[in-house]
């Protein structure tokens, strides 16, 4: 009994602490070397974690995107042949000029539908107001500025308008308005669902402009800052009428199959030439350049 | 300028991971912009910076092909590079073209044929340590090495060297002679 309350009570005194020396550690391994199986790491760690009660909640590849605007023109305007070539005095001028007066039945219900949405909307006061949205645009794109660039132009038209052109400067002036600018179109189409209206309206607008292209050097790539050039353009303005707080904004451009055809840059360009076979030549007094069909674009 | 670019910030910090303090300074001196030239002033010549990393090759075998090249005409340092042994040269030309085809394509460059090499270098990659088993448990650390290179293509035709001939050396030299003074003489 007394030697069990003696074995009890017995303290223990503390052993001296004997460090094992053993050789020096005579190698190195570079700490990239040996982590093999790092997938196995990983794998282990997780279950770890879900043995712990640590719970991931799933992860959601999504993200909601809003759509403001329509992904190209709908129903384009086919402007007639020879437009702004032929002078109001002469018989065709008239006939031109009566046609262009009385739009389509279609175009008529669509701006009947634009002002049902939007109460201010009128066919003599809009042409002005397009072609003030334009020259805002344009001048927002020569100084890149972008957030005034989003709000007058389309996310549709945007990258169209901006594409290539970060590393250049552009020069652009509008000199002077030649004729009244004039809505000549107008359709409603609605996206996805059917309560969803846009509107979009063509302007025909014959205007004198200035447009000098500049690469990332400063030589200059295409036009002439001093000599001004007249343009007939059909513009096409958009804006989503259900919803409130939207705003017309450029759309897109027509371009007629009759346009005349664009100067040539200030550059070489090579084109790829025919297919030869084996064993054949290329002729070059017998070639001729394939020249693209005149077909009507919208930009 | 919305579309200037501001320097990267190397913070103080012990976690930096392998790709974030990579130097892209030569990338960045493609999106350097010029203000447009009058039309009296001379034309500017393009210029065209192309790099490429952290290729499997050493930096001083590099040097000796970017040496080669410097100076010569995109067509001649093509040629040659085509017909070298090494095997940084089929690197080198593979960079070469490319820099080429992003001349004309993007940097409006009109003739391709009109690019001369104005410099060419490389230097160190990040090497990947190894070990390297000696006899007697010895060991040594062996690097992979990796080099980067660089090229500056130029429009328009390599500026000549300018050669001395004897005469004007030996005209020089009896200048040289002729123009001695005696310091502190009377």
């Amino acid at each position: 009994m007394r030697c069990n309350a003696e074995a009890s009570l017995e303290v223990r005194y503390p052993q001296p602490f004997v460090v094992p020396v053993r050789t020096k550690k005579r190698y190195f391994i570079p700490p990239a070397v040996g982590i093999k199986g790092k997938a196995a790491v990983s794998a282990d760690q997780e279950a770890k974690a879900r043995a712990a009660g640590v719970v991931l909640r799933q992860e959601y590849m999504e993200r909601a995107i809003n759509i403001a605007c329509t992904a190209g023109v709908f129903d384009p305007y086919i402007p007639p042949e020879g437009d702004a070539r032929l002078s109001s005095l002469s018989k065709e001028g008239l006939k031109q000029r009566t046609e262009q007066i009385k739009q389509g039945a279609a175009s008529q219900l669509a701006i009947r539908k634009i002002k049902e949405h939007d109460a201010e909307f009128t066919t003599k006061a809009f042409p002005v107001k397009a072609q003030e949205i334009f020259v805002d645009a344009h001048n927002a794109l020569t100084q890149f500025n972008k957030e005034k660039l989003h709000s007058l132009v389309t996310e549709r038209c945007y990258p169209e308008m901006v594409r290539g052109n970060r590393y250049k400067t552009l020069r652009w002036h509008f000199v002077e308005s030649l004729e009244p600018p004039k809505v000549v179109h107008a359709r409603c189409p609605d996206m996805v669902s059917k309560g969803n209206l846009y509107g979009q309206v063509t302007v025909r607008m014959h205007s004198r402009q200035t447009l000098a292209v500049y690469d990332r050097f400063g030589r200059l790539m295409m036009g002439s800052e001093e000599e001004p050039r007249d343009v007939l353009e059909y513009l096409v303005l958009e804006r989503h009428l259900v919803n409130p707080y939207g705003m017309w904004r450029l759309h897109g451009k027509i371009v007629p199959a009759w346009a005349p055809v664009k100067e040539p840059i200030v550059k070489t360009v090579m084109i790829p030439g025919p297919e030869l076979k084996p064993g054949e030549e290329f002729e070059e007094l017998n070639y001729e350049v394939p020249k693209p069909k005149a077909v009507q674009w919208h930009k | 300028m919305l579309f200037a670019f501001g320097k990267t910030q190397k913070l103080p910090c012990i976690h930096t991971s392998a790709a974030l303090d990579v130097n892209k300074n030569w990338d960045r001196k493609n999106l350097h912009m010029f203000p447009p030239q009058q039309p009296d002033e001379a034309r500017r010549p393009a210029e065209v910076h192309h790099c490429r990393r952290q290729i499997k090759y050493s930096k001083d075998k590099m040097w000796y092909l970017a040496n080669m090249i410097r100076g010569m005409t995109i067509d001649e340092a093509i040629a040659q590079l085509e017909f070298n042994d090494k095997k940084g040269a089929k690197i080198m030309k593979e960079v070469l073209l490319e820099a080429q085809e992003m001349a004309v394509r993007n940097h409006n460059v009109e003739y391709k044929s009109n690019l001369y090499v104005a410099e060419s270098f490389s230097n160190k990659g990040k090497y990947l340590k190894r070990i390297r088993y000696h006899g007697r448990g010895m060991f040594g650390i062996m690097d992979k090495v990796h080099c980067h290179y660089f090229v500056k293509l130029v429009e328009g035709l390599p500026p000549k060297a300018e050669q001395k001939t004897g005469f004007d050396q030996a005209k020089n030299y009896v200048e040289q002679l002729k123009s001695r003074t005696i310091i502190h003489a009377l």
